[in-house]
């Protein structure tokens, strides 16, 4: 049988409490190439952390820190 | 009732430094001068994004505690003003939030999240 290897999540490990809309750094390690947000399945965020990172990254984008879309020149 | 909140101006970058202090101090004095006032000024930035035909913005952060009551009027002059690109004003949820998770729970969670693997592979 094959055991899927177990992830954890990145915010619980370093005991974030809220994950921060400022921070474009750790907010661009949950957004694809084309800035759509990664889904839990791939980066193992926990469901808590996944909704607070999802508004996170809706503020951000609101105050131009990070882009709506990305990789895509008309 | 008093309550933590968080605001972040993205001013014109073309603003001259004094006008953006004076606009905040306008601003702040509309929610009576906070005394726990605390102002983060980002300085210049890049926008991820155009907005019109600005490509840099000027970031101030700034957290304070308000009464709920002062907020609609200081809300209603942000939204008038030209000066400011764009502007966000959250409850500041570092308070509010979630505790963080304690060791046992950590273990919990991580427990339970074997147990559903062992499920799905029978």
């Amino acid at each position: 049988m094959i055991r899927r290897p177990t992830k954890t999540c990145p915010f619980c490990e370093t005991r974030v409490r809220f994950v921060d809309y400022k921070d474009d750094r750790t907010l661009g390690r949950f957004i694809t190439d084309h800035g759509k947000i990664l889904p839990s399945r791939l980066s193992g965020v926990c469901a808590r952390h996944q909704r607070q990172l999802s508004t996170a990254i809706k503020r951000a984008r609101y105050l131009a820190i990070i882009p709506y879309i990305r990789g895509l020149q008309s | 009732m008093t309550r933590q909140y968080e605001a972040v101006y993205v001013f014109d970058s073309t603003l001259e430094d004094a006008a953006i202090t004076e606009k905040l101090g306008r601003f702040h004095g509309l929610l009576g001068n906070p005394a726990d006032l605390q102002t983060n000024h980002w300085g210049r930035r890049q926008l991820a994004y155009p907005i019109g035909r600005r490509e840099s913005g000027y970031y101030v952060v700034a957290r304070f505690g308000a009464e709920t009551a002062t907020l609609p009027e200081y809300e209603r002059a942000i939204k008038l003003d030209d000066g400011l690109v764009r502007h966000l004003i959250t409850l500041f949820e570092h308070e509010v939030g979630a505790p963080p998770m304690t060791e046992e729970e950590l273990a919990m969670a991580n427990r339970r999240r074997e147990a559903e693997e062992d499920e799905d592979e029978e």
